[in-house]
């Protein structure tokens, strides 16, 4: 192969590609802004909305309104609780008239000034966010009114309260500083880096293999002396380099929006502040090591698919046709990536690191937690590097059929 | 009958020779048996109706398709062995032939003269002859994308013979052009044509072959049916003219074959 004839081969596909709008607003600028925007727009809504609850004064409808012990009112007052008579308590939260409602009974202060127990019944709508989010605002100024009467009863009989905790728990968390800061959802960086890698170099393959059919520039292209496996060099380099090139600007973009959340939003999040900054992964720090692990992972990663979508947009005789096969390609990538949340329930083995894609997937995992392993480090690569060998033989072998080049 | 070969026609250097080459794409036969010669200094032409055999024949010349049986030899390189010697050696100019809208065509001469291992300062000079030539103009500087059928098919003539080959293969080149750009087209094939070139020129329009081609042959379902210079396929027709000539050759290999039945 001649490195000068594959570069120019490279070089035209790079130019072709970057004089598309289409291609560099959804190759480019959308994961730029597109992570940042879901990474803020959702923490900052439901920060928002939980702040909002827990300051306004929520109406709570009451049966039997004038049954409700002092305290329990004070209760209610403390935790932003106004109250509201209602007849039905169910038919009010059915009609919209509160989103949560009491019934208080009868004989509520003589059995809990008897030492007895009174039943309170709590009427919200389940799957409702709102009702049941009024719902437990009720259940925390309950339970404040009930610890109040057993505090008071334990004091009557000369009794602490830390007689009802003989035996207390302390968590003590294991992990180590990057598991901590990479948050629970730090299985978004092997999952952008593994769909915007496909989204980023699918224009690209699609254009340089059935766009050139369609054009009827392939003939004149494989007409001039250059080799087949000189053109697949070309186009896979060219391919390769745009999913990489969006799956940087995905990663970018995550990097920006962590940063914007923690230095300019996270004042604003109040209590929720900690928690779903960590969640985010708000605060991951990876190491120069990682981010040459992780570079390495996503060029193969890279490789793989853009040889996959040479090989297979390949077949396709229009730009159209080549769409609708390579779009079900992306469940070989979502699926995997989605399920490394849960790997830690399913549990992973060895063999796991045998498979393509999913293999590179769960190291890039692993190195944004610190916790990857050498030989599984290896494994992987190795694997990945023999895939991405064959996919370009079989991408190379689509160039060379005569029934996939002049398919009709 | 089909008329004999011309051996009126010196053969002054062989630079097509093609014989007994055969091809199918599954139970369809696209070309049987077919062997025909072009020397140098010679527009040859294909002629025959759609589906015929005439595009798969130069597919296979230009080393596009490969042979079921049967050998060629193109500018003295063996088509089986000598594929890339062949490629750099032809120029094709074909009716559905595209450019990449997204570049220039100064671009698009750039790009396949790199590809034929062209120098860029060559390249240059050649687009200057070019231009002169096929009055580029402002194609040139114009991304593909918003040509005219005429100024596409001028930078698709000028991206075929960029390198200079020595052979071209012209397959319905005129298809789908306007008078003007078909009679540009037709210019400069019969300029083309000097010592050491040879021009294939394939078509289903009489009157170009009449008018281009020092000799040609019929092809029909994939065979030759007949061979000559234009004069002697014409003589088949009983002095009614090439058109009449192809179509009593036809009837007749359809009689002979039972086709007609």
């Amino acid at each position: 192969m001649r490195p000068g004839i594959i570069s120019r081969l490279a070089r035209k596909e790079i130019v072709s590609t970057l004089r598309d709008t289409r291609a560099i607003v959804s190759n480019l600028l959308i994961p730029l802004l597109l992570v940042p925007l879901m990474m803020l727009g959702l923490p900052l809504l439901l920060g928002g909305l939980f702040e909002r609850e827990q300051v306004t004064v929520t109406e709570v409808g009451v049966v039997g309104l004038e049954n409700a012990p002092t305290k329990l009112l004070e209760a209610f007052k403390a935790g932003n609780l106004g109250l509201k008579p209602v007849d039905d308590a169910t038919q009010a939260v059915q009609d919209g008239t509160v989103t949560v409602a009491v019934v208080v009974p009868d004989d509520i202060e003589r059995l809990i000034t008897s030492g007895g127990s009174a039943q309170l019944e709590l009427v919200s709508k389940v799957g409702n966010m709102k009702s049941e989010l009024n719902a437990s605002k009720v259940q925390q100024a309950v339970s404040a009114y009930q610890s109040e009467i057993v505090a008071a009863r334990l004091q009557s009989a000369g009794l602490d309260t830390a007689v009802l905790h003989p035996v207390t728990v302390k968590t003590v968390d294991a992990s180590s500083k990057a598991e901590r800061s990479s948050g629970q959802l730090s299985w978004l960086i092997p999952f952008f880096i593994a769909i915007w890698t496909l989204t980023g170099g699918q224009m690209t393959a699609i254009d340089a293999t059935a766009g050139e059919k369609e054009r009827g520039t392939l003939e004149v292209l494989l007409v001039a002396p250059v080799r087949r496996s000189e053109v697949v060099a070309g186009k896979f380099i060219a391919t390769m380099l745009f999913g990489l090139s969006a799956a940087t600007m995905a990663i970018v973009g995550f990097l920006v929006g962590s940063l914007v959340m923690q230095r300019v939003f996270v004042p604003r999040l109040g209590d929720q502040a900690d928690s779903i900054v960590s969640v985010m992964g708000g605060s991951i720090a990876v190491g120069p090591l990682a981010i040459v692990q992780l570079l390495v992972s996503a060029v193969l990663l890279a490789a793989f698919v853009s040889a996959l979508l040479l090989g297979v947009a390949m077949f396709a005789r229009s730009f159209k046709e080549a769409q609708s096969y390579v779009a079900p390609l992306s469940f070989l990538f979502i699926l995997p990536a989605v399920g490394l949340q849960f790997k830690d329930l399913i549990g992973v083995s060895d063999s796991v690191y045998y498979v393509p894609v999913l293999n590179t997937l769960l190291l890039m995992d692993n190195v944004v937690r610190g916790t990857a392993v050498g030989s599984e480090m290896l494994v992987t690569w190795a694997v990945m590097l023999v895939a991405v060998l064959i996919l370009l033989r079989f991408a190379l072998r689509n160039f060379q059929r005569e029934s996939v080049i002049f398919r009709s | 009958m089909a008329p004999g070969p011309s051996g009126n026609i010196a053969a002054v250097s062989e630079l097509i020779s093609v014989r007994g080459i055969d091809k199918s794409f599954g139970a369809v036969k696209a070309v049987a048996d077919l062997s025909f010669s072009v020397s140098s200094g010679e527009v040859y032409g294909l002629l025959g109706p759609n589906g015929a055999g005439k595009t798969t024949t130069l597919r296979i010349l230009a080393t596009l398709l490969t042979p079921d049986a049967g050998e060629a030899t193109i500018a003295g390189h063996d088509l089986k062995r000598e594929g890339e010697a062949i490629r750099s050696t032809i120029g094709v100019v074909n009716g559905g032939m595209g450019l990449y809208d997204r570049l220039t065509g100064r671009e698009i001469l750039h790009y396949f003269g790199g590809l034929y291992g062209m120098k860029r300062a060559d390249i240059d000079r050649r687009i200057e002859e070019l231009d002169e030539l096929l009055q580029l103009g402002d194609t040139l500087s114009r991304r593909a994308g918003g040509y005219s059928t005429g100024m596409k098919q001028k930078i698709v003539v000028a991206r075929a013979v960029l390198h200079d080959p020595t052979i071209i293969f012209f397959d319905e080149a005129t298809s789908g052009l306007d008078v003007v750009a078909r009679r540009a087209v037709i210019d400069f094939v019969k300029a083309y044509p000097s010592a050491g070139r040879a021009v294939i020129y394939s078509t289903h329009v009489m009157g170009e072959v009449e008018e281009l081609c020092d000799r040609a042959c019929i092809i029909y379902q994939g065979r030759k049916i007949a061979e000559g210079t234009v004069k002697e396929l014409a003589a088949a027709g009983e002095g009614k003219g090439l058109e009449d000539a192809f179509f009593q050759l036809i009837k007749r290999f359809d009689l002979s074959t039972g086709a007609a039945a």
